[in-house]
């Protein structure tokens, strides 16, 4: 079924879904379009490096697991994270999918949905490490537990109507609890972690400490 | 509900104090502090970033935490789910409780080494968070009085160890017979408050105070050079404890002070002697503070000493020392200064046995003295617990001397060396140097 056949036939399931998605994308383009309005700080010191490589650096080699410390000393916590997060950015592409009932060639399905089974299942191990380790249990909150608990349903939702068209309506409503519930928790990182990078890219690159 | 004295009788702070204290959160114009705010997931990663997790095992000391406390705040007064759900994010009012929590964790855990900000697995500038926490503080007049009295003493005196002028000439005077009898040339001399000179060179108060032969060391390095420089009696400090304390102001009052002199003795350039928060603050911060560009160029003594040897100015002796040698980088001039391989350079022109720590460069641990920890008396003893992270990298190193460019941090490494009983010499960059100094008679 195409794009426009997909609108043509939506449920009321899958309106409140996009309704949702449309909420979502305005809360992150308004918090988008506040970051730019009030731009970057205004430094008078005069530079000692180059922003534009440092930000990149940022973005890329500073990310290196053998660059960052909270990487290479957690090898476990940070693959099952990148895992759940690649798991997440899929799962938001095949919902896509699911809504214009595009079909996918078996071998791809089957690839899609082992990957969706292991994101899912670090999305549950990182749940169990905050549930079980005190140091990090003291320092989370309701909201930690909630992100996490709605992705990686979102995620397990995901893999299971692709198998199983009965379940679309729940799903359907899973997304939609998921994107209203981004933009007011912390889930909202999709955005300012880039934002992050490129504040911390222009910290060091003006000092001349990055790149290295 | 306010007391007899007008303070809110629920949690000891006035209205004011709490208006004061969340003026820093309401965003300073640009998109750094709204960005930091709302990236931190609590993954909580960063604890092995951070010395005084390290040394305590305290889960309540990670940078996650300190971050935590100060974004729970701001998500009660400005986000949707702090105003109406807070329980959902843990959004605290500030009050008694959280400005005491803010205290403890902000002033007394942390150095502002930001070593936990390049390792974060977001990308969150801890250390930043931190400085406007103490902004808070000191906006609420809740800043540690042992911390205030050294600003206040530089407020109040122009240096933070109130050393009167009388005294810092007469010690100038002193080192300056040491260098006349260390060069060999009675016509050797320490300038002070000569106008129109190169440099105007600005000391650290602890080397008048407790290290003058650095003073003599710096200038047995400006005597060879053949340079042109002073120092003021006006303004002989280099650091700037505001920058520690939070309070904008008086930073800006410190620094202003240092800008007149370089305008009223007309020196080519100013340098900065070996400190390394002394360098950030005036180097990065004072612009920002004054809100102008500098009109007169600035460089840290590492610099200019780097500068002198490859211009050929000096030369080192690699005779001179033959035992071990490691340095210890001051995270303000390295990490959050950007001053990385000139040290190096240096270090390799006449060290024959130099070995790097590990971590070292701009990932080195803090030696724990920074971010104003060895003037809270009060924290001594977790301080000295943070500080076991520096000795057992010094003890693995197999050194016998610890070079340092920052005279906070020889101050904790003395006490780090004879607490850990290590056994090492500690020195700083100009000291070592004019050890191996070779000495040319400049008035033969």
């Amino acid at each position: 079924m195409a794009v426009s056949d997909a609108f043509a036939n939506m449920t009321w399931y899958e309106w409140i879904a996009m309704f949702a998605l449309g909420i979502c994308l305005g809360a992150l383009l308004f918090h988008f379009s506040r970051l730019i309005r009030l731009g970057r700080p205004k430094d008078r010191a005069p530079a000692a490096g180059r922003v534009a490589p440092a930000v990149i650096y940022a973005m890329t080699g500073a990310m290196n697991p053998a660059k960052k410390e909270t990487a290479y000393l957690h090898l476990p916590t940070y693959v099952a994270g990148i895992l759940y997060h690649l798991g997440t950015f899929l799962s938001i592409l095949l919902f896509f999918l699911i809504w214009t009932h595009l079909p996918l060639p078996l071998y791809l399905l089957l690839f899609l949905s082992g990957f969706l089974v292991v994101s899912a299942g670090c999305g549950i191990g990182i749940l169990c490490k905050r549930s079980f380790r005190s140091e990090l249990r003291a320092l989370s909150n309701p909201d930690d537990y909630l992100s996490n608990i709605l992705v990686t349903l979102f995620q397990t939702g995901t893999l299971l109507t692709l198998y199983l068209p009965g379940l679309r309506p729940v799903y359907f409503l899973l997304a939609a609890i998921l994107f209203l519930y981004i933009p007011i928790s912390k889930l909202r990182h999709v955005l300012y972690f880039f934002a992050a990078r490129y504040h911390l890219g222009l910290f060091f690159g003006r000092r001349g400490v990055w790149p290295p | 509900m306010t007391n007899d004295e007008g303070r809110m009788t629920k949690d000891q702070l006035t209205r004011e104090q709490i208006w004061k204290g969340l003026e820093p959160l309401r965003g300073n114009g640009d998109s750094k502090l709204l960005t930091h705010l709302n990236s931190c997931v609590h993954c909580g990663l960063c604890a092995e970033s951070c010395l005084f997790y390290m040394a305590t095992r305290d889960p309540h000391l990670t940078p996650a935490r300190k971050v935590d406390l100060i974004s729970s705040i701001y998500k009660r007064y400005h986000t949707f789910t702090g105003k109406y759900l807070p329980a959902l994010v843990h959004a605290r009012d500030l009050d008694e409780a959280s400005a005491r929590e803010m205290v403890d964790l902000l002033f007394g855990a942390c150095t502002l080494c930001g070593r936990c900000t390049m390792h974060c697995s977001i990308g969150v500038d801890i250390s930043y968070l931190v400085a406007v926490g103490r902004n808070m503080l000191s906006n609420m007049g809740m800043v540690p009085a042992t911390l205030q009295s050294t600003v206040q003493a530089a407020v109040e005196t122009g240096n933070n160890m109130a050393i009167p002028t009388g005294e810092f000439v007469e010690t100038l005077k002193w080192m300056e017979e040491e260098v006349v009898d260390e060069v060999g040339d009675p016509a050797a001399r320490i300038p002070v408050d000569e106008p129109g000179k190169q440099i105007l060179y600005t000391l650290n108060p602890r080397e008048p105070k407790f290290f003058p032969l650095s003073i003599a060391a710096m200038a047995k390095i400006f005597y060879v050079a053949g340079e042109s420089w002073t120092l003021s009696t006006r303004m002989y400090d280099v650091t700037n404890y505001a920058y520690f304390s939070g309070n904008n102001g008086e930073a800006a009052l410190i620094a202003n002070r240092l800008w007149n002199e370089m305008n009223h003795l007309q020196a080519g350039s100013l340098v900065l002697a070996e400190c390394g928060h002394g360098t950030r603050a005036f180097r990065w911060e004072s612009p920002n503070y004054l809100e102008r560009g500098f009109p007169f160029p600035v460089m840290s003594s590492v610099e200019c000493i780097a500068a002198y040897i490859r211009e050929g100015k000096i030369q080192l002796d690699p005779e001179k020392i033959k035992t071990k040698v490691t340095m210890h980088d001051p995270c303000n001039l390295v990490r959050c200064g950007g001053i990385i391989r000139e040290q190096r350079y240096i270090l390799h022109q006449f060290i024959r046995d130099f070995v790097e720590m590990t971590p070292g460069g701009t990932d080195n641990h803090c030696c724990g003295g920074g971010g104003g920890m060895l003037s809270m008396s009060e924290y001594n003893e977790r301080r000295m617990k943070a500080g076991e992270i520096k000795a057992e990298q010094i003890r693995i190193s197999g050194a016998e001397i610890v070079v340092t460019p920052c005279h906070n941090c020889v101050d904790q490494l003395i006490q780090v060396n004879a607490t850990f009983k290590l056994g090492v010499q500690i020195k700083t960059m100009a000291e070592i140097v004019a050890d191996a100094l070779i000495i040319r008679n400049q008035n033969p």
